[in-house]
């Protein structure tokens, strides 16, 4: 008897019938945990002790779901997946667990990621790799890597995660499920431990729009404690939740999603855009128009860059107050500074330690025009292109990455420019702070792949109506991972 | 000749109280090779100097500010419930000479 | 005459009053118990984010304008990143790129002449955690850890430590009349840098700068001041001007002499960025208004007033001048109508030697101007004499009685027994010829003395006892 592959909706049926307890769900959810820990490593935490929650109105009442270990839990091991946090104990929530903790929703496990969100591969946490619950041999992507790979595998309904470039929107498309952040400030992000605070946003992985829609509307609310967040009480992403074609106008980027763009291409790749081009006709079909822009390739070619000097810039100084005096380990020295490096240099991974030289370089008095300014501007320029074409358009249309889930070994495959900017091309929803939902839209050699819609700030409800009404013609909905076995 | 070197990128590392291993160090010169022939590739967009830098995610912000109200100060147990060396009320570490 | 001048520059930092901290809800307050005044916040950790406090902002805004500065559009704030154990997040909140206020200039009253001081900027920002040296360890009080500061930056148009003290004062008298800071120097409320150079008389080249960091007592920046202008000078003329260089000293206070810390080859480089975490806030126009109308006439434009209109010399002035309480307190006297060279006269003498010698603060000082103006007006009538007047005032004063019931007691009888033992003793010894006819049998000249007493105390003698008195000395 399986209920953990059921969407909220339902669950919190059979829990208001009183056929299942949230006993018997968390119970179901903790096995599965640490069932999924054995073959795919998406854990650093399992909450042995989780106790279940009274159900009450509240659709989230009494059932289980996963947190991304970057989440501050009172009393429960919170390590952004790194070894300079790795025995630290928050004292106090984040504000979106805290939100959670009122609805009735039950943690029960945290998430592995890349250490502090770092790097898109879910290689780099300090507890291991997290291993593509489709294909053991693949990554999850990350950084939310084992919340995608949880909710995939149908440890829980939904999962937290945070994205900064495409930290829950890559992951949830090579797992086969949704992955939404909203626009930047819906959610409060106190209490979440910072990447890149100017490109950092909170969201959900989970297996349908609709329980996203959910999900995130008991997440969000202005908080005192984040200047960015903002009153969004009116709006209601599940209560607004509908099918809409009529007047949709989509537009997808000529130079991204055409595959003249890639004489290199391999076949993944190559199926990936038929794919997508198959999605868009699905598109017209149900009567929304979509139409191809183009956009300055030399643009385009910038952001990965842009968004890596930014977000060097940002987290090596985020991250300065990992020092290991008040929270973390120890460093050894008879000597603070000396004290200081030894904590940092065992505690953090390589990605991390060069990703703070870049950082602190970009950000040096001589370089700060020629790399972070400039940096600052590539992001002015496609923000502004991005908001000119939400005049026009209600979203734009994308597919999520150059095709499935890659293979462990080749992560660090080099690839020409625009295969590059067709994978890293999602953080201008991070540069514009615009609301984003990945969906499943199909297989490339059997492993799934996604496809992504990005609005306008605060479009968030015309986002997520776009999504669902796709969803529901393309018909991925609610996939639970099976393992494949490819090219063996 | 590049211009990063090997004992630049150290320096760095050192300023932001790391150490890297030979091989980091050269990954962060490779790194920089790239990135910085990206950057050549920004500078060829025109008059890109003219564009004012984005600093924030949103252009519009409703910003507020807090009241001047002050609260009482968290437990002392929870403060210093995660340092390793504590002394009295107080987080302890190696004498501060400079 | 040397052939050199000396060019100044000084950063002053003051720490601001403020119910809570700028950037988190814990109380901005010293406190002798460590980490007393802490929240997750001041300690850096992992996810806390800071939210600017209103009442910091219009502090800094209101010193802004006081200091006839340009404000800026927006309030934004920068990261200023560096490691030390002081600083829990590793970089502290400040503003650089944009501070609150520049190209100020005010006038300071210095050498007998109005001088005009040229300000650079004057920025917010967040203090540090204060260590404590044990044998062979240091302890970290996040107490002052976000505790609001407001640096203010000179020109470099400094002449000498004279005028560097004058301009301080001014300053200080300006955050303690606009209610900004208390610029308690005790709990280390001010701290100064010191930028010093020389050059030669009338060269429009400014030579090379030292600067010596955190100098903390007036007098110890005087000494600074001069000691640097010495040993620049005195390497100057011997020659070696290329010794002096760009470097960061320190004033050690055992020997009154700076002494090097860093070159400028060792300057940091502090990646100043914007604070992501805090968006550029809107400064309303309406708000800038009304805090505007919320700076009081400072103690320039009251030295003006009190020199020119009330005619008081300089050295009064300046000492009602001193605190704002005090001068509003001398102004209602004169606003209710007690002439200026009185008021004055009572302000310093009577009234601060009372405060001074009871040690209270004015705020607790019993009598008001309208009180006081009872007072004098009863001495200008000539009902009381001066020394009357100051025994009420005394005695109100203490007792926490109003001058006017004192004074209707004093104006209806006298009843005190040694006062009229007084008066009766002078009248008797005027009265010799009339005593001997009294003992001589002449008993109805009893009235006569008494009619004496009354004549002398216009009827306000109490008759009772000055007859007791009287009967007593003439046995």
């Amino acid at each position: 008897m399986s209920n953990m592959n059921k969407t909220i909706k339902e669950l919190h049926e059979l829990l208001k019938n009183g056929e299942i307890t949230s006993e018997e769900l968390v119970k179901e959810s903790l096995e599965k945990a640490h069932q999924l820990q054995e073959e795919c490593n998406a854990f650093v935490t399992i909450i042995d002790d989780a106790n279940p929650e009274k159900v009450t109105d509240n659709l989230l009442s009494g059932i289980p779901y996963g947190i991304k270990d970057n989440y501050s839990t009172k009393g429960i091991l919170t390590t952004g997946s790194s070894n300079t946090l790795k025995d630290y104990i928050p004292y106090f929530n984040a504000t979106a667990i805290e939100k959670l903790n009122k609805a009735g929703a039950v943690k029960v496990t945290k998430t592995v990621m890349d250490e502090f969100g770092m790097g898109g591969t879910g290689t780099t946490g300090h507890t291991g790799i997290v291993l593509n619950p489709w294909d053991k041999t693949r990554i999850c992507a990350g950084s939310s890597a084992g919340s995608a790979c949880a909710v995939a595998a149908g440890v829980f309904p939904y999962a937290l995660g945070t994205d900064t470039g495409d930290s829950i929107r890559k992951p949830a498309a090579y797992c086969g499920i949704v992955g939404y952040k909203p626009t930047y400030g819906m959610i409060s992000r106190y209490g979440v431990f910072p990447f890149a605070s100017s490109l950092d946003h909170l969201g959900v992985l989970a297996r349908n729009v609709e329980d996203c829609a959910i999900v995130v509307d008991e997440m969000k609310g202005i908080d005192e404690k984040d200047m960015t967040s903002w009153d969004s009480k009116n709006i209601n992403l599940f209560a607004n939740l509908k099918e809409e074609t009529e007047g949709k106008k989509l537009c997808y980027i000529k130079e991204l999603c055409d595959i003249s763009s890639y004489p290199n291409a391999d076949e993944e790749l190559r199926l990936h855009l038929e794919n997508f081009h198959k999605t868009i006709q699905k598109c017209r079909n149900l009567g929304i128009e979509v139409e191809e822009v183009s956009v300055d390739r030399k643009l385009l070619n910038a952001l990965f860059s842009s968004y890596i000097v930014i977000y060097s810039a940002e987290a090596s100084s985020n991250m300065s107050n990992l020092t290991g005096i008040i929270f973390g380990p120890r460093g050894n020295a008879d000597n603070y500074i000396d004290m200081i490096k030894d904590h940092r240099t065992n505690g953090f991974s390589t990605l991390i330690k060069r990703r703070f030289i870049i950082g602190s370089y970009v950000l040096q008095k001589e370089n700060m025009e020629r790399y972070f300014k400039n940096a600052q501007r590539i992001r002015r320029l496609a923000v502004d292109i991005w908001k000119d074409l939400y005049k026009k358009y209600d979203a734009v249309i994308s597919p999520v990455g150059i095709g499935p889930a890659k293979k462990i070994e080749d992560i660090n495959k080099s690839h020409d420019t625009n295969t590059v900017t067709l994978d890293e091309y999602l953080c201008i929803a991070n540069f514009g702070g615009f609301p984003s939902i990945t969906i499943p839209n199909g297989f490339v050699n059997n492993l799934p792949v996604g496809v992504n819609i990005t609005g306008n700030c605060f479009d968030d409800s015309n986002v997520l109506n776009i999504a669902y009404t796709l969803e529901n013609a393309l018909g991925y909905k609610n996939q639970i991972a099976k393992e494949v076995k490819n090219n063996e | 000749m590049s211009k990063f070197t090997k004992e630049m990128v150290d320096d760095y590392a050192n300023k932001l109280l790391i150490g890297l291993t030979e091989e980091e160090n050269k990954l962060v010169l490779d790194e920089f090779e790239q990135i910085d022939k990206q950057i050549d590739l920004i500078n060829e967009i025109p008059n890109i100097e003219n564009v004012t830098p984005m600093t924030h995610a949103l252009d519009n912000f409703v910003t507020f500010l807090r009241d001047d109200e002050a609260k009482t100060s968290d437990d002392i147990d929870d403060i210093l419930a995660n340092a390793k060396d504590v002394e009295g009320r107080e987080i302890q570490i190696p004498k501060v000479v400079d | 005459m040397s052939k050199y001048e000396a060019t100044i520059g000084l950063e002053l930092h003051c720490e601001l009053k403020s119910n809570s901290k700028v950037f988190s809800p814990s109380k901005n307050s010293y406190d002798v118990t460590p980490n007393n005044n802490v929240c997750a916040i001041d300690l850096a950790f992992p996810g806390t984010l800071p939210v600017v406090n209103k009442e910091c902002v219009k502090k800094a805004l209101m010193m802004s304008m006081a200091l006839n500065c340009k404000q800026p559009e927006y309030m934004c704030f920068d990261r200023k990143n560096y490691y030390y154990p002081d600083l829990p997040k590793g970089y502290q909140i400040t503003q650089f790129y944009n501070p609150v206020g520049t190209n100020g200039e005010i006038l300071i009253n210095y050498d007998g002449k109005e001088v005009p001081i040229k300000i650079h900027e004057i920025h917010l920002e967040e203090d540090t955690a204060a260590l404590e040296h044990l044998y062979n360890t240091t302890t970290l009080d996040y107490n002052r850890a976000g505790v609001p500061l407001l640096e203010l930056v000179t020109e470099p148009c400094i002449t000498c430590a004279e005028e560097a003290i004058a301009f301080i004062e001014t300053i200080i008298g300006m955050y303690r009349y606009c209610d900004i800071s208390e610029v308690d120097t005790k709990k280390g409320q001010l701290r100064c840098d010191v930028n010093v150079s020389i050059k030669e008389v009338g060269s429009n080249e400014l030579g090379t700068k030292v600067e010596v960091k955190n100098v903390n007592s007036l007098s110890n920046i005087a000494k600074t001041i001069d000691y640097e202008i010495e040993r620049q000078t005195a390497l100057a003329e011997a020659g070696q001007y290329d010794e002096v260089v760009q470097e960061t000293r320190r004033f050690d206070e055992a020997t009154g002499a700076t002494i090097h810390m860093r070159s400028k080859a060792d300057a940091i480089d502090y990646k100043y960025f914007p604070e992501p975490n805090i968006p550029p806030i809107k400064i309303d126009a309406q708000w800038l208004e009304d805090i505007r109308r919320e700076i009081p006439a400072l103690q320039n434009e009251r030295r003006k007033i009190y020199t020119s209109e009330y005619g008081l010399d300089e050295y009064d002035t300046n000492i009602i001048i001193k605190d704002k309480k005090h001068a509003d307190y001398f102004e209602k006297c004169i606003e209710i109508g007690i002439d200026a060279k009185t008021a004055s006269n009572w302000f310093i003498v009577q009234i601060l030697g009372y405060l001074n010698k009871n040690y209270l603060d004015i705020t607790e000082f019993y009598l008001k101007p309208e009180d006081l103006k009872v007072i004098i007006d009863e001495i200008n009538k000539g009902t009381i004499s001066n020394k009357q007047a100051k025994e009420i005032f005394t005695k109100a004063c203490d007792e926490k009685v109003s001058p006017t019931k004192l004074i209707s007691q004093e104006d209806s009888q006298i009843s005190d027994k040694n006062k009229l033992e007084e008066i009766i003793e002078n009248i008797l010894n005027n009265n010799q010829a009339q005593i001997e006819s009294y003992h001589n049998g002449k008993t109805n000249l009893f009235d006569f003395f008494v009619g004496q007493v009354m004549k002398e105390t216009r009827g306000k003698a109490n008759p009772v006892i000055t007859k007791e008195i009287l009967n007593e000395k003439l046995k």
